[in-house]
Parts: C-alpha cells; sequence; structure tokens
C-alpha cells in the first residue's frame, strides 16, 4: 500500500507457529508409518509404495518449514527465548520426521515374508513411538499459552511436566525393542537379508522415539534458559 | 539584528496576507497528512487487539486528537514557531515566507519519505526545514548564526532520543508489573478480555497525547506566518490543525489503521495497553514541557520495551538502526529544501 508509513516493522518474524506446525507434521508422519506397516503385514505393496511417497512429501514439507525458520530467526530478533537454543530444538525436533521417513523408504525395499511373530511386537513399538510422539505433541502445544502468558511460571511448571512422560515413554520403546532384536536373532527364517533389513528398521524406529525425547528435552532447556 | 525594513516597503503589505493564507493551507495539508499517518500509526494497536471498531476507533481519535490539539497544542507549536528561529527580531514579511518554505519542504519531504515507506517523522522533518529557514536567514544577513537557538534545538535533539527510551523502559516496567501481579495469578484469556476494555482508555489517552503534540508540526509554521497579527498564537490556528488531523484520520487514516491493525495482532490486550499508556505518558509529558517529539519513534521504543519484558514472541531491533538513519537522513534533508524554496521564493517574488 502506497502512502502509508508504519510502526508494523518492529514486530519481528515470529517462529512459534512454523515450530508448532514442524511438530505436528512429525506427528502426522508416524500415524502414517503405522498405516504403512499394517499394509506391509497386510501385504498390499502399492499401499506400501502410496505411503511412502505420502510421508516422504510430508518430511520434504517439514524442511521446508525448517528453512524457514532457519532463514527468518536472524540476531537482530528480539525473542523470548536464547537464539541458539531455539535452532538446536529446531534441528532435534527435525530428526523426529527425518527418521520416520528413513524407515517408510526402508519398509519399501522388499517384500517381506516373515510371519506374525515378528509383526506382533513391531506394531506394540508402534504403538508405543506414536504415545510417545502423542505427548511430545501435548508438551508443545504449550507453546501458545506460554507466549501468551509470557511464560508464567505455572505455565512453564505444567509444560515442563510432560519431559519425563515422554522419556519413561521412550523407555518402554526401548524395552520392546531390545524383546524384538532378541526374537530376529533367534529367528530361523530362511531370507538372512530380510532378517538385516528388519532388523535395521528396528533400530531406526527406536532412533524416532530417542529423538521424541532428545527433543523434548532440548524444549525443556529453551524455555528455561531464558 | 539585520531585519529588512526595505523588504517591506518593496513588497506592499497584500504579499503577506497571500503568503499566510498559502502556510494555513499548506499547514492544513500537513495535518491531514499526520492524521491519516502518525495518529493512525498511534491507533491501530487498539484495532489489532480488537479492542474497538474500526467506526469506534475513527471517531474516538477524531475527538480526542482534535481535543488535544485544541487544549494542549499550544506550547509545542510556540517551540516550533518561535524556539528554533527567532522570529521576533525578524520582518514579519521574510518570517512568513519562511514558515511557508519550512511546510511546504516539510510536507514535500514527509510525501516522498511515505511513498517510499521510510520511517521518517513529521516531527523531525519540520524541525529540520525550520532550522533550514534559520540558516537561509542568516545567508542572508537577516540573523547572524549565534541567532539561532542551537541551546534549544540540542534539547530537541536530545527529547528525540530520550523519549523512546522513555517509553521503552516506561512500558517494560509497566508490563512487567502487569505480569507479576495479573498475568501469573490469574487465567489469561481473562485477564486479556479486562485489558480489552482498559485499553479504550488508553487509545482515548493515546490520541490526546499525540493531537497535543503532533499538531504543532501543522500549526508551528502557521503561526509563525501569522506573526503580523500578534505575538500569540490564535486559537483558531489549533482548531484548523485539529480539524486537519480529525479529516485525515477520516479519509486515509481509517484504511492504515485497518492495514497495520492486521499485522500487529501479536499485541495483545495486554501488551498494547503497556505500550500505548507509556507512549501517551511520554508524549504527553513532552508536550507540557513544549518538546516536539516523534510519537511513532516512541511508540517503537515502547513496543521494544515490551519485547525485553519478555511479552511479545519476536522483535525486530534492526528498525532502530532505520530510525537513526532517518533522523540523520530527514533534518539535512528538510532544511535543504527549504533553504532553496525559500531562496527562490525570496529572489523570484
Amino acid at each position: 500500500m502506497k502512502f502509508v508509513r508504519s510502526v508494523t516493522d518492529v514486530f519481528g518474524y515470529s517462529p512459534f507457529e512454523d515450530l508448532h506446525r514442524h511438530a505436528e507434521l512429525c506427528g502426522e508422519a508416524v500415524e502414517k508409518l503405522i498405516k504403512q506397516f499394517q499394509a506391509c503385514i497386510d501385504g498390499d505393496f502399492d499401499r506400501v509404495k502410496s505411503l511412502e511417497k505420502e510421508i516422504d512429501s510430508m518430511e520434504y514439507e517439514a524442511d521446508k518449514i525448517k528453512h524457514e525458520i532457519r532463514g527468518n530467526v536472524t540476531k537482530s530478533l528480539l525473542m523470548p527465548v536464547d537464539r541458539q537454543d531455539l535452532l538446536q530444538f529446531l534441528k532435534v525436533q527435525d530428526s523426529i520426521i527425518d527418521n520416520t521417513e528413513h524407515v517408510a523408504h526402508m519398509l519399501s525395499y522388499r517384500k517381506f515374508s516373515i510371519d506374525g511373530e515378528i509383526w506382533e511386537p513391531m506394531m506394540n513399538l508402534l504403538r508405543k513411538i506414536e504415545e510417545t510422539v502423542r505427548e511430545y505433541e501435548r508438551l508443545i502445544d504449550h507453546m501458545k499459552n506460554l507466549i501468551a502468558t509470557s511464560f508464567s511460571k505455572k505455565e512453564i511448571r505444567d509444560t515442563i511436566e510432560h519431559v519425563p512422560v515422554v522419556e519413561e515413554l521412550e523407555h518402554q520403546c526401548d524395552k520392546i525393542q531390545i524383546e524384538i532384536h532378541r526374537k530376529i536373532f533367534n529367528s530361523t527364517h530362511s531370507s538372512v537379508m530380510e532378517l538385516i533389513l528388519l532388523n535395521e528398521i528396528v533400530v531406526k524406529l527406536g532412533e524416532i522415539a530417542n529423538s521424541a525425547a532428545r527433543s523434548a528435552d532440548a524444549f525443556r532447556s529453551m524455555i528455561l534458559g531464558r | 539584528m539585520n531585519s529588512d525594513r526595505s523588504f517591506n516597503q518593496r513588497k506592499g503589505g497584500r504579499m503577506i496576507e497571500i503568503v499566510a493564507i498559502l502556510t494555513v493551507a499548506v499547514g492544513f495539508y500537513m495535518a491531514w497528512n499526520i492524521g491519516a499517518n502518525d495518529a493512525a500509526n498511534s491507533m491501530a494497536t487498539s484495532y489489532g487487539s480488537g479492542a474497538l471498531t474500526l467506526k469506534q476507533i475513527i471517531i474516538i481519535a477524531s475527538v480526542l486528537e482534535f481535543a488535544g490539539a485544541v487544549l494542549y497544542g499550544k506550547k509545542v507549536t510556540h517551540t516550533i514557531a518561535k524556539g528554533i528561529v527567532p522570529i521576533d527580531s525578524l520582518d514579519p514579511h521574510i518570517v512568513a515566507i519562511g514558515a511557508l518554505s519550512a511546510i511546504l519542504s516539510a510536507s514535500i519531504w514527509i510525501t516522498v519519505a511515505t511513498y517510499y515507506h521510510l520511517p521518517v517523522s513529521t516531527t523531525h522533518s519540520i524541525v529540520g526545514a525550520m532550522v533550514g529557514f534559520g540558516i537561509a536567514s542568516v545567508s542572508q544577513n537577516y540573523l547572524s548564526i549565534g541567532d539561532i537557538r542551537w541551546d534549544v534545538l540540542y534539547r530537541i535533539v536530545l527529547s528525540w532520543i530520550l523519549s523512546p527510551v522513555a517509553g521503552g523502559v516506561l512500558a517494560f516496567l509497566l508490563f512487567t508489573l502487569i505480569k507479576v501481579a495479573i498475568i501469573d495469578r490469574y487465567n489469561v484469556v481473562t485477564v486479556e478480555r479486562v485489558f480489552k476494555y482498559l485499553q479504550i482508555l488508553t487509545a482515548c489517552y493515546m490520541a490526546f497525547a499525540h493531537g497535543s503534540n503532533d499538531v504543532a508540526n501543522a500549526t508551528g509554521p502557521m503561526t509563525a506566518a501569522l506573526g503580523f497579527l500578534g505575538a500569540q498564537t490564535p486559537t483558531w490556528v489549533l482548531f484548523i490543525g485539529g480539524i486537519g488531523i480529525a479529516i485525515g484520520i477520516a479519509t486515509w487514516g481509517w484504511r492504515v489503521i485497518e492495514t497495520v491493525g492486521k499485522k500487529i495482532t501479536e499485541l495483545t490486550p495486554s501488551r498494547g495497553f503497556s505500550a500505548e499508556f507509556a507512549t501517551a505518558s511520554t508524549v504527553l509529558f513532552a508536550s507540557s514541557i513544549g518538546m516536539p517529539v516523534s510519537t511513532t519513534h516512541t511508540l517503537v521504543g515502547s513496543v521494544i520495551g515490551v519485547g525485553l519484558a519478555g511479552g511479545l514472541a519476536s522483535v525486530d531491533l534492526s528498525i532502530v538502526k532505520r530510525i537513526i538513519a532517518s533522523w540523520l537522513l530527514t533534518v539535512p534533508v528538510a532544511a535543504g529544501i527549504t533553504m532553496a524554496v525559500y531562496t527562490m521564493m525570496v529572489v523570484f517574488t
């Protein structure tokens, strides 16, 4: 608009909505991954492929948001949190969806012939990961209120209560993971390649939960490090 | 003091009236511009937070800007008219031409700068322009360089630095107090709802304070040009300034309020209240000691103050550099244009 002088320039780019959207994408990608596993168990390889594509494009979208944030959070911005803490948190949060995408690709490498004995604990692991990421999202949902209350003590307390819960869930994921590894290495299944791939998948699945826990920790550091 | 009496005889008595009428006309344009942009910016915070509708804002802003201008605008008007250039010791014709040059040059600069979205201040423009008039009359030996009130100018420039700082400190303290005493204890949604009502009061306060200070940017030169009528500032000059601002808000300012208001929704009622209260108090205090300050720059300082208190998601501090650059640019440019316009008028009339 021509012929306008305004004060709006004093309001800088706020990364918090984008950070929230980025966290949501992480959660949505994990949900899709569960569907992809189900398709894999059902032997619907086309659906495995199409879900792989969907997760891939979600990761791409998350990457775009990441670059948007990194490109706009300049040193001249005065934010209620430390800039370095914020960028570090973003980096860790991004690894949630990165690992999810990685698993989505691995599922599409080949058709699996292994029986349900492996799939059952695998689905348990996935459900636990979903629970972890859901709890993680509940943590991030506090971001809006933290800003609205300008980081009131009560809101900070309510927020960081979620962190040990995420960590506990991540620990439960670890346990299921160990159980699956045992099954894989004691399996008498004929295809060793398939077992190796499954093993890799389980490692990466564990990474998703790990990333969520580390990201929750980075979020806590960010809001306490003011 | 070297006032040229022959100038008076040479040009005749009619000319001064024409120059004075032109000054009032350009002054009215300046007042319109102040209403259209500066008043609108000051009021946009109350619109952005949803405290008031556009219609309500236009009514409140017009009425209270007018009231501030008429009831409280005299001191700053006096500073601009007589504080910088000692017009009482100059020939009224020279003063009339000087005042017209100053208001014309400041208006031209403001119009150009607005077109290019530069964050310039009408206050800085008119002060620069009056200094330009002073220097031009020194160059023509009507004044000596020591006659220009450099001490007043020094105080004005100091007030330009101090007013955003004062706004920032006040806003910081006010928002911190609100946070500790209210936001930390009660539900934030309820708190914001209460501040929505309080923001109606600060909007009025802001409009009054802004009117009392910024009207002088239009009425200062008008008063100087009308000096031949007597030493006092005629009240109708402030009326014209006030009406000009009100018309500016109603005819163009509402668009600015809408545009700016939509972009600053981050300033929730409690934050807007803090920033507005701090700005209005600083500006009204400046009016009471006759210092012409920039309301917009004070508001920027106040918003930064709220940001420093942790009240905003993001404040871009690079605007501080742009504001300082606009000071350094506006004063010499406005002075330069005025010297050129003044010289041409004296030579060609």
